[in-house]
């Protein structure tokens, strides 16, 4: 209990430096684009408590948001001046209530089951949602906010710090649940259901309590969304993008610890931010799959897997077909990213940080460790503005990675073994 | 002596297929009691239904004078009925301690009038295993377990539970020799601290050793229940495991 408090008071003076950083900044856009980061964290971080914790995959995490955010159109459609805060408590009741409900009608499924389940139950309140006219039904609901709010300024700025707030209070709740008698009972229904049941743990119960917490701090997550843009449609708020990510992004960051969802959102989130506003938008959705793809390879129990046991881990470049395959697929972006100046390549260090990690993991492997050398050469010819033939160099460099890379094989049997043999 | 646990005309089928045919049995405190019979006889499923993982269909279960119809698994463990599974199932993202911390936590703590500091509950987890002799693996996974000690750990969580009765499904399947009688001489222990033992086992030497009294089912139904070795000649036994 003491640490939870210690912890929450470490967070919120993080986020205040952060928000004051940010004000320092003073940019308009990184607000806006924060104020979805910071909300990905939340959505993250509530998916982990059900999914990460108990291991009930939920796709319906776009229904609890949205049943925030339509909670909160709502109370703007019967009485005005709510404050936001109010409506995130409002949003929040709403949404575990039903995360409640949920969890009473369909726990009793499991694996696939359960995610379908909760699939449904997204599609069921988007159809409810679209036919509602009250709430703007399909051409969706405007909703006037103040220009600025007393002592802060401008209203999103209003809108981030709020959102920040319940970072805070997310994380907070996450890493109590972990470290409390409530988290050793989810790991146990996580691990084996029955077993749990026989060791005393009241698995319905726990599931229905990670329903109801997950629910609601999804809740609180999509109250303030009508005012971010002024707008919100069933479209918009149950967009499938919730689902995916709210579930992506702890999968990258590891699922076991409250850390892995911050990690992942913060990752993932800015990611999809900065490539929005790449010159080269349709290379966006290709960069963000491929780092998908390449952190389900190279990290499937998540960067904190990565981080926590990297020995015991089966190597992923002991195979030298996915070397190959990784290698090569991480050099298209590079390639198409190389046409810009080099003040907006900011995405392709990221890349070449992969080649290279993919080269020191498959070179110690092999027992070459100088392998590693040659996408770095290639990553310092690549940027370095100079005659137009360095780029060949560097695309040379990075071919005979590739090759060396797939020719050879861990070092071959000892001589005298092939001796005793005959 | 009094009776802990009475089955009376227990049935439960899947589909067609007829798992257990009207059994009924008294356990009472303190006894070490075999329950025998040739695979698919039932002697799993009837262990599922005392535990409550299973529904039964017909018959009652009465633990420790009260009825168990009805109750969930969990609430059966903190009645004081323990089971160990058939194949060892650990939490394995716990480690060997933690294993132990859900049932101390979950079981011990979630009955009246106890109430275990987490001191209390370190030292609980270190006494049980010193029992049975894990006591240098606390801090590891169960992925990096051998089987027998896999099986000793699923003995530990069970008597974590300090339960009244333990039901050992199956506790010494594939161990060696001397380590069989490790496990007979630890199960007698417990039941010299006064824990009620069933042992269900295919490994005759050790629950001729073990039982003070021998159950054996045959297709769902209990065919003998009596001394051990007045059990093991009778005629039905004789033809249940070697045929006519």
């Amino acid at each position: 209990m003491r640490s939870s408090i210690v912890f929450f008071l470490i967070c919120a003076v993080i986020g205040a430096v952060v928000f004051g950083i940010a004000r320092l900044i003073d940019n308009d856009y990184l607000f806006f684009a924060g104020y979805v980061v910071l909300q990905y964290i939340v959505l993250a971080t509530a998916w982990n408590i059900l999914g990460g914790y108990t291991g009930y995959v939920n796709f319906g995490s776009a229904a609890f948001f949205a049943l925030g955010a339509y909670a909160s159109v709502f109370l703007y459609k019967i009485y005005p001046p709510l404050p936001i805060p109010a409506l995130i408590l409002i949003g929040a009741v709403i949404s575990g209530i039903v995360g409640l409900g949920m969890g009473y009608l369909t726990l009793r499924l499991r694996g696939a089951f359960f995610a379908i389940a909760t699939l449904a139950l997204a599609v069921v309140l988007q159809t409810l949602i679209t036919n509602w006219t009250y709430l703007g039904g399909a051409r969706g609901a405007y909703v006037i906010r103040p220009i600025d709010v007393p002592l802060i300024g401008p209203y999103m700025q209003y809108l981030c710090l709020l959102m920040l707030g319940l970072v805070v209070i997310a994380l907070t709740v996450a890493r109590s649940i972990e470290r409390s008698r409530l988290g050793l009972g989810f790991a146990a229904i996580r691990d084996d259901e029955l077993a749990a049941e026989a060791s005393g743990v009241p698995t319905l119960k726990l599931k229905l309590i990670a329903t109801t917490i997950s629910g609601a701090i999804m809740g609180m997550a999509g109250a303030p969304f009508p005012y971010y843009l002024g707008y919100v449609q069933p479209q918009s708020a149950f967009a499938f993008d919730y689902a995916v990510n709210s579930i992506a992004m702890p999968m990258i960051g590891g699922t076991t610890s409250w850390v892995g969802p911050l990690i992942g959102a913060i990752l993932l989130g800015s990611l999809q931010q900065v490539a929005n506003v790449t010159p080269l938008a349709q290379v966006n959705l290709l960069i963000v799959g491929l780092l998908i793809v390449d952190c389900v390879i190279i990290a499937p129990n998540g960067i904190l897997g990565l981080v926590q046991r990297r020995r015991t881990a089966r190597p992923f470049a002991a195979d030298p077909a996915v070397f190959a395959l990784l290698f090569a697929v991480n050099v298209i972006p590079i390639y198409f990213l190389h046409e810009l100046e080099l003040s907006q390549r900011t995405l392709e260090v990221i890349f070449w940080a992969i080649l290279i990690f993919l080269a020191f993991a498959r070179g110690r492997l092999v027992g070459h460790p100088w392998l590693v050398a040659l996408p770095i050469a290639a990553a310092v010819l690549g940027v370095v503005p100079g005659p137009s033939w360095l780029w060949l160099v560097a695309a040379f460099a990075l071919t005979v990675a590739l090759v060396l890379g797939l020719a050879l094989r861990p070092g071959a049997p000892e001589p005298l073994a092939q001796g005793k043999a005959r | 002596m009094t009776a802990l646990l009475t089955i009376e005309n227990l049935g439960k089928r899947f589909g067609g297929f007829i798992a257990l045919d009207g059994i009924g049995l008294t356990v009472n405190t303190g006894e070490r009691v075999g329950l025998i019979g040739p695979n698919g006889s039932g002697k799993s499923t009837l262990v599922n239904c005392i535990s409550g993982t299973l529904a039964n269909e017909t018959g009652t279960v009465h633990f420790d004078g009260a009825p168990m119809n009805g109750l969930t698994a969990h609430q059966r463990t903190r009645a004081g009925l323990a089971r160990s599974f058939q194949l060892p199932r650990p939490f394995a993202t716990l480690t060997v301690a933690e294993n132990l911390q859900v049932p101390l936590l979950y079981t011990v703590n979630a009955r009246a009038g106890t109430h275990l500091s987490a001191a209390e509950i370190d030292a609980r987890c270190a006494e049980l295993l010193v029992l049975v002799g894990l006591a240098d693996k606390a801090g590891e996974h169960p992925r990096d377990l051998t089987q027998v000690e896999m099986r000793k750990l699923e003995l530990a969580r069970a008597l974590a539970a300090d339960p009244k009765l333990l039901i050992a499904d199956e506790a010494m399947a594939g161990l060696s020799h001397s380590e069989v009688v490790d496990i007979v001489a630890l199960l007698i222990r417990l039941n010299e601290r006064g824990i009620t033992i069933i042992l269900i086992e295919h490994i005759m030497r050790a629950v001729m050793k073990f039982s003070q009294r021998l159950i054996v089912l045959v297709s769902g139904k209990k065919i003998a229940d009596g001394m051990p070795d007045a059990v093991i000649r009778d005629p039905a036994v004789e033809r249940a495991y070697i045929g006519q």
